[in-house]
């Protein structure tokens, strides 16, 4: 088989791999914001998300009642949001760091029995079998989780296009005046939006604990809930774009162990750094002083 | 955003309780003041009945553990020595969010920049092992000033110039100065003796930071506290009583209307994060030059995320941090006691700054909710 | 103008119902907003609801629409007495609203919002089928077109209007209520939709509620006028049967509080033999949506006059002042202030004493936090006494200055360290006129709808307080929706449209129907 090939695949591979759990958190956060609120605390569901699904995998038996319980957890989290963001004078931002040390500290606090003992893990679909290389059964070696994650992003983007419910969220985000007058609930809709959204969060921690790096530690995150808050900037407020943002971004975040792998040190714990300095670049490149973003819902911090 | 800077006022038409049978003089003039200190005090109540309840889920007994962490915290001289060391990175960080919330920013860049404060420390230390105590400390304290604080002036840049959202950024440049700590302790900077913790070269013994001495009487404490203190009263002065504390807190509460004025709204947010992160560094300066006498990985102990909970706490107001970084200084030395007896993960801690996190968020509601404080 | 072809009004079945509304009180707390209030709207016809700011007119119909309920007294649909609670129940008695403010979601088409706007919403919505029933429904039904492809925010605000409009009918509601509808529209626009509704009211299709303070619209338009004073009704009656001093009686309590201005000669000398004052060259500045708001205006602002420049709101006025205030880059051209270049910097702001009073002063000249002294104290807290040395705040001089202006300005508050949030509307006016007007050696002042939310007698003192600034000599630049405030102060006018300047005019010659065309850009 042709080398380039094989490293083309291993890209594609490594932005699969790594990109999951980017979708998710990112899909989540776009519904969030979609209705209004900007959810930092998504970095605590996904925490809490990859604890609580490997321990419930670890106990049960079955990895899928993890991701489930996950989603439980998550959607939990998010309620407390609405709630508390929904509060006269508090501010999203805050609940939202306030739930980010909040779910790190569950997590960290449940999840210490869990660090040793090993969980049953989710399969991966061998759609490599074919062939006879190691290394393509290897990349091709892909989590029903992602595929989920990609029916998820294109359900969202019909679901906010084409349902009652959708349509209720972008008026409660772009314009909450008009919701109100159009007699939309907006603390009902920005509730279902934000458990939707920090739901998702927790299956984006499942993916984490229970497929790759597959083992509950507590550094399993290293920010990627945040990132994925700054990748929804970056996708324009368009499911499909996160798609594509998360995917960019799995694939960036395999630079350093690839390059590692090659025989390359220096610099290797800068390399660890290229993630964040790449968000920070994106988020440059996309945001602008002088004019409002294209596709931003109207409400979005500005306290309504 | 601004809403969190807002110094708290009683909205008229809310129910409550009924008013107090106390003089209405006495309830203009005091009402607000009681209000501003019994809401954030009951919140800390309530967060700690939620985490008695917690710990009696996992069970242990609340009030043994209550008394553990007031024996390990405050019951003692020695225990107390040991809060007053962690109280004074604490009010030094707080500020770090403190500061530019008062710009109506919401900033959590504190860790990175304590880092970035404590790389820039030993870089002075190392340049100048022989210059006298006093100007060697004073170099270090400045080298710390000026990388904490450029590290939170660029998240202040990027915001002012580019509308990159703070709060997002400068936690990415937490992350981004733990990978710069780790090179350079790992490559350039590293002591090849240090095995199994990678870090710098030691600076040299004679520049370091002492302990705060009266007469012959000397604390386990170090001088950095005196430098919390003092940061804490200077910037209050500084943000309430002078020209620039007038700008920024216009700014904070409007900037079109600041720019009005012809106010210099960029001018002044990055200096104020300057300050700011420029606090952070000190106390990264400190860790460095009074307790571990080299940069290592010990620097993210995580001063910085507490400093966030301090400054909302104490609702960004530079001289209540002062208590309320005293308070958690004691809730951070009993995390060992809590780890010994009670057998509980060093986690604990921070379950409970998270649950005082989100009930002094809840309480910030409350404000004109009662008409008992009502003037 | 298009006439509605015959064979559409058929399909109109079910006639307007009547609308009466019997002893209609509100109370907020110990505050009566509507005391008991009667009117009756007959089917097909148009009852225009007069009154100041305050007046109790939006109250009313806020108890109508289900929005807050009545305290006490009754509505009657069509004869029969209607509990209306919610909005949904006056939706489904077939009463709809038309706001002073859109109701559109800026990021939906046409469309989407029309369909949203729907009380059964389906699930699933298949846009092939709502798309194709709309269609039909603007060929068929619809008196007038808008796309229906496009976005809200492309909209100009008159398809805005007539979007809402066309929302009402789309819902079959029978009975409207529109909430001052022309005030974002150009006269030509304001005249082509209320023309198109009494047509739709004289072929008994409607019934409508129009709420208003301009006249003009009570008489070319209304059947049946009445007059709100201060939560209670100040006069009734048949539109044909009242006169224009009749009705101004009625609106102020009798005692026409309406006196001219007094001014000293107005400008008939020729402005050039002035000093120039302020000199923009040939600006532009972008929107927030990246766009040109203004294109390349040029104009000149001589000591001692008052210049005014008139549009329709969102034709780059905002944009423009906020420029001149220093809130907004330029993207090309510059400012001269006294033959200097100008950039809205401290140092220049207190060089040349320009002073800028943007619209909504709360949310665009305020710090709502800070207290009402430290508010006006903007200008000031720099100099010395409120400055000692230039950098140690004097609060109690800072106090100090603010009383005579609470005083002068007649400003109720509590005092002066009352959040300036806590003060009403036309209050929170007055003490950023207070701070704009009160420095003597003022120069230039720029201000933006200076009279929005007061009533007659501010108003007039805002009037007074510009022309007597402008006979001291100060150079004075008005940007107003309001024609008729603007015919009354200005010895020049302006015409802004479209973010251009379209049109100039001395204000003694001017010409209302030239105006407006210009106003619609079609100059």
């Amino acid at each position: 088989m042709d080398s380039f090939w094989l490293v083309t695949m291993a890209i594609l591979a490594g932005a699969v791999r790594g990109g999951t759990p980017f979708l998710f958190v990112s899909l989540g956060e776009c519904l969030t914001e979609k209705s209004g609120k900007i959810n930092l605390g998504q970095e605590g569901s996904l925490l809490a998300g990859a604890m609580t699904a490997y321990a419930v995998s670890y106990h049960s038996g079955s990895p899928w009642y993890g991701v489930l319980a996950a989603m439980g957890v998550g959607m939990l989290l998010g309620l407390l949001f609405a709630w508390l963001s929904q509060l006269p004078r508090t501010n999203d931002i805050a609940v939202g760091i306030a739930l980010m040390l909040f779910g790190s500290g569950i997590a960290f606090f449940f999840g210490k029995p869990y660090i040793q003992p090993s969980a049953p893990l989710l399969p991966g679909i061998p759609l490599g079998a074919w062939s006879d290389s190691t290394q393509i059964q290897a990349a091709l070696r892909i989590c029903p989780l992602f595929f989920l994650g990609l029916l998820t992003a294109y359900f969202l983007a019909w679901f906010l296009r084409s349902t009652r419910w959708g349509l209720q969220i972008r008026a409660a985000g772009d314009q909450p005046s008009a919701a109100r007058a159009l007699g939309i609930s907006l603390k009902a809709v920005r509730t279902w939006a934000a458990m939707a959204g920090s739901g998702l969060a927790a299956v984006g921690g499942s993916y984490l604990s229970l497929y790759y790096p597959g083992a509950w530690t507590e550094a399993i995150s290293g920010g990627q809930g945040l990132m994925a808050v700054a990748l929804v900037i970056f996708a324009r407020w368009d499911p499909k774009m996160c798609l594509v943002a998360s995917l960019l971004f799995g694939g960036a975040q395999s630079v350093g162990p690839a390059l590692q792998a090659a025989g390359i040190q220096t610099g290797y714990y800068l390399w660890n750094a290229s993630p964040y300095v790449l968000t920070l670049i994106v988020m440059v490149i996309t945001c602008s002083t002088k004019k409002s973003l294209a596709g931003a819902p109207g409400a979005l911090a500005t306290g309504e | 955003m601004a809403e969190l800077s807002a110094t708290p006022s009683v909205q008229p038409g809310s129910a409550g309780l009924a008013p107090l049978p106390a003089s209405p003089r006495l309830r203009r003039a005091w009402g607000p003041a009681f209000e501003a200190i019994l809401i954030p005090l009951g919140a800390i109540l309530l967060a700690l009945v939620l985490f008695g309840l917690f710990c009696k889920a996992q069970g242990q007994d609340p009030f043994k553990v209550y008394a553990s962490i007031y024996k390990a915290s405050f019951g003692s001289w020695f225990a107390f020595q040991n809060t007053l060391m962690r109280t004074a990175p604490l009010m030094l960080t707080a500020l770090c969010t403190a500061l530019p919330a008062r710009l109506g920013m919401i900033v959590i860049g504190n860790e990175g920049a304590l880092v970035m404060g404590g790389i820039g420390a030993v870089i002075a230390g190392l340049a100048v092992p022989a210059w006298p105590h006093h100007l060697a400390l004073g170099f270090m304290a400045l080298s710390g000033i000026v990388w904490g604080g450029l590290w939170i002036s660029l998240s202040a840049g990027l915001r002012q110039y580019r509308g990159v959202n703070e709060t997002i950024s400068s936690l990415l440049l937490n992350y981004i100065s733990i990978a710069i700590l780790n090179h350079l302790v790992n490559g350039p900077m590293k002591d090849p003796t240090s095995l199994n913790k990678p870090s710098s070269f030691p600076i040299a013994e004679e520049i370091m930071l002492g302990r705060i001495t009266f007469g012959d009487f000397t604390m386990r404490v170090h001088w950095g506290l005196a430098f919390g203190l003092v940061a804490c009263v200077i910037l209050w002065f500084l943000m309430q009583r002078t020209t620039f504390g007038f700008q920024a807190r216009f700014i904070g509460a409007n900037p079109k209307a600041a720019r009005l004025g012809g106010l210099p709204v960029n001018r002044t947010t990055l200096i104020t994060c300057f300050l700011a992160g420029g606090c952070a560094g000190v106390a990264g300066m400190v860790e460095v030059a009074a307790v571990h006498g080299r940069a290592n990985e010990s620097l993210a102990a995580g001063f910085g995320y507490a400093g966030i909970l301090v400054a909302f706490v104490a609702r960004f107001h530079p001289l209540a941090i002062v208590p309320v970084s005293l308070l958690l200084g004691g809730i951070l030395a009993s995390s060992g006691i809590l780890q010994r007896a009670h057998k509980l993960p060093d986690s604990t801690s921070l379950v409970f700054q998270g649950l005082v996190f989100l009930v002094i968020l809840f309480s910030d509601s409350l404000y004109g909710r009662f008409k008992i404080f009502k003037p | 103008m298009t006439l509605i072809p015959p064979e559409n009004l058929e399909r109109f079945t079910q006639a307007p119902a009547s609308l009466d509304l019997y002893r209609i009180t509100k109370k907020f707390g110990d505050f009566t907003a509507a005391d008991e209030i009667s009117l009756t709207v007959p089917p097909g016809t148009v009852h225009a609801l007069l009154g100041e700011n305050g007046a109790g007119k939006s109250t009313l119909v806020k108890c109508v629409m289900g929005f807050h309920p009545a305290t006490s007294g009754e509505i009657m649909v069509g004869g029969h007495v209607r509990e209306i609670q919610h909005p949904s129940d006056a939706r489904k008695y077939g009463i709809g609203m038309v706001y002073q403010h859109f109701t559109l979601v800026p990021s939906m088409t046409v469309t989407e919002n029309l369909v949203l706007s729907r009380p059964d919403v389906p699930a699933a919505v298949n846009w092939k089928r709502e798309t194709a029933r709309l269609e039909e429904f603007m060929a068929t039904e619809a008196p007038f077109k808008v796309p229906l492809h496009k976005r809200a925010s492309e909209l100009a605000a008159g398809e805005k209007q007539k979007t809402e409009i066309l929302k009402q009918l789309y819902l079959k509601s029978r009975i409207l209520i529109l909430d001052e509808p022309t005030s974002v529209l150009t006269p030509a626009e304001a005249t082509e939709v209320l023309a198109l509704l009494r047509q739709m009211t004289v072929a008994g299709r409607l019934s409508i509620i129009i709420i208003t303070h301009k006249f003009r619209e009570v008489f070319s338009f209304a059947d049946d006028v009445t007059v709100l004073r201060r939560g209670k009704l100040a006069g009734q009656g048949k539109v044909k049967d009242l006169d224009r001093d009749s009705l101004a009686a009625m609106m102020m309590g009798g005692t026409s509080s309406a006196k001219p201005v007094p001014s000293a000669p107005r400008a008939t000398t020729s402005t050039s033999s002035r000093r120039t004052a302020l000199r923009v060259k040939q600006l532009s500045v972008l929107g927030d949506n990246g766009l040109t708001a203004v294109k390349d205006v040029s104009f000149e602002l001589a000591e001692g006059e008052v210049l005014g420049i008139a549009g329709v709101a969102g034709n780059g006025q905002r944009e423009l002042m906020e420029v001149l205030g220093g809130q907004r880059p330029a993207a090309t051209g510059s400012l001269e202030a006294h033959g200097q270049p100008y950039h809205g910097t401290r140092r220049d702001i207190l060089a040349h004493q320009f002073h800028t009073l943007p619209e909504e002063p709360l949310r665009n000249a305020c710090a709502p936090m800070l207290s009402m002294a430290e508010n006006i104290a903007l200008r000031t807290f720099d100099q010395p006494p409120q400055a000692r040395w230039k950098w140690l705040l004097n609060f109690r001089a800072i106090r100090k200055s603010a009383l005579p202006l609470i005083e002068a300005y007649s400003i109720k508050t509590r005092g002066p360290d009352t959040p300036i949030r806590d003060l009403s509307g036309g209050n929170v006016q007055r003490a950023i006129l207070a701070r704009e007007l009160s420095t003597l050696p003022l120069k230039i002042l720029v201000v933006s709808e200076p009279c929005f939310g007061l009533d007659f007698a501010a108003t007039d003192f805002v009037h007074q307080k510009i022309t007597e600034a402008r006979d001291r000599g100060v150079a004075v630049l008005v940007v107003s929706s309001d024609l008729d405030e603007l015919l009354k102060i200005t010895d020049r006018l302006l015409v802004m449209s479209g973010g251009q300047i379209t049109y100039e005019t001395p204000t003694a010659t001017a010409d209302l129907a030239v105006i407006g065309t210009h106003m619609a850009g079609h100059g």
